[in-house]
């Protein structure tokens, strides 16, 4: 996973780092991540007013472009440490998210296994999707 | 009216940006954060998401555990200057009927207007097709409980904060 994690974060110029605050609830800041080779762990530099907990992490690169396209994005989800005033983010796995080519793909496939297990479990039969009216509203944006 | 008082660029940053790192808390503890697209209705003071069933991580998380987070980082295509970065904590509540339209057209029409790409998913026959279950949405509701922002995106500072919103 180490590898391929650098070949992805080489990508992006920024990562943004969600830990748990005090009471709870998430918190999030941007930071550049500089990998560690030796411990295949990632240094984070982090302001010091930062109210992060030390525990479970996660860490989220993406990319859109100006028309909300051509979106790429990635997760790693670990543990965040503090030692000797130094952050320290270790993955522990690396989750695909969106793409082109292949990811496409499979963000297509999952996605209707997915939708037809959440129907099947929840006894909802496919709703017939309002494809007239979702255009309507689209001509409606688009020339607003 | 709005239901708590947070400066314009702030608002605007809401309303703007293409979209916000949306953060629920996995069974273990984990914080898991997504970009979405995400709508801020003044009255009541609340933003709406909803997550295809197609993708319902988010929609288990947040039933197990409603805290949630939107964080607006990504100035791009907002046609914004200088905007600050903006943290909203918050409670979500998940439907539990799942919807195509109803209640989530402001939704829908945030994102053609952000993305024109969005009728390449929403055209013939074939797309209709593979594309069906992105468009069966849980709607999220998150009632904010402190908003932090960022002038001009700079993290080196501590940020403003607006707390016990909700």
């Amino acid at each position: 996973m180490w590898d391929s994690l650098l070949r992805k974060l080489r990508q992006y110029p920024s990562a943004i780092l969600t830990a748990q605050d005090s009471s709870g609830y998430a918190y999030s800041v941007r930071c550049i991540p500089e990998p560690d080779r030796k411990r295949q762990a990632l240094k984070i530099t982090l302001p010091e007013y930062v109210e992060m907990q030390p525990g479970p992490a996660g860490l989220l690169c993406h990319y859109h472009d100006d028309l909300l396209w051509n979106q790429t994005n990635f997760v790693l989800r670990g543990t965040l440490e503090h030692e000797a005033g130094q952050w320290i983010f270790r993955p522990l796995t690396l989750v695909e998210g969106a793409g082109a080519g292949m990811n496409l793909i499979r963000q297509i496939r999952d996605g209707r296994q997915s939708a037809k297990l959440y129907l099947a479990k929840h006894g909802v039969k496919r709703p017939a999707i309002p494809w007239s009216k979702l255009a309507a509203i689209y001509k409606r944006a688009r020339s607003g | 009216m709005a239901q708590f008082d947070i400066p314009q660029e702030v608002e605007a940053v809401f309303h703007e940006f293409r979209t916000t790192e949306f953060t629920t808390i996995a069974r273990d503890g984990t914080p898991i954060t997504w970009p979405i697209t995400a709508v801020y209705r003044p009255v009541p003071g609340e933003f709406l998401a909803a997550t295809s069933i197609g993708l319902p991580q988010k929609a288990f998380n947040l039933r197990r555990n409603p805290r949630a987070a939107l964080f607006f980082s990504e100035p791009r295509g907002s046609g914004l200057s200088n905007p600050p970065a903006v943290l909203v904590q918050g409670d979500a509540n998940v439907a539990e009927k799942i919807t195509t339209l109803e209640g989530i057209e402001d939704l829908w029409a945030k994102i053609f207007r952000f993305q024109p790409a969005a009728k390449q998913t929403s055209s013939g026959p074939l797309m209709h097709y593979l594309m069906d279950w992105y468009y069966m949405r849980i709607p999220l509701v998150i009632s904010p409980r402190r908003i932090m922002w960022w002038p001009n995106g700079d993290f080196s500072h501590k940020p403003l904060e607006l707390s016990h919103v909700g």
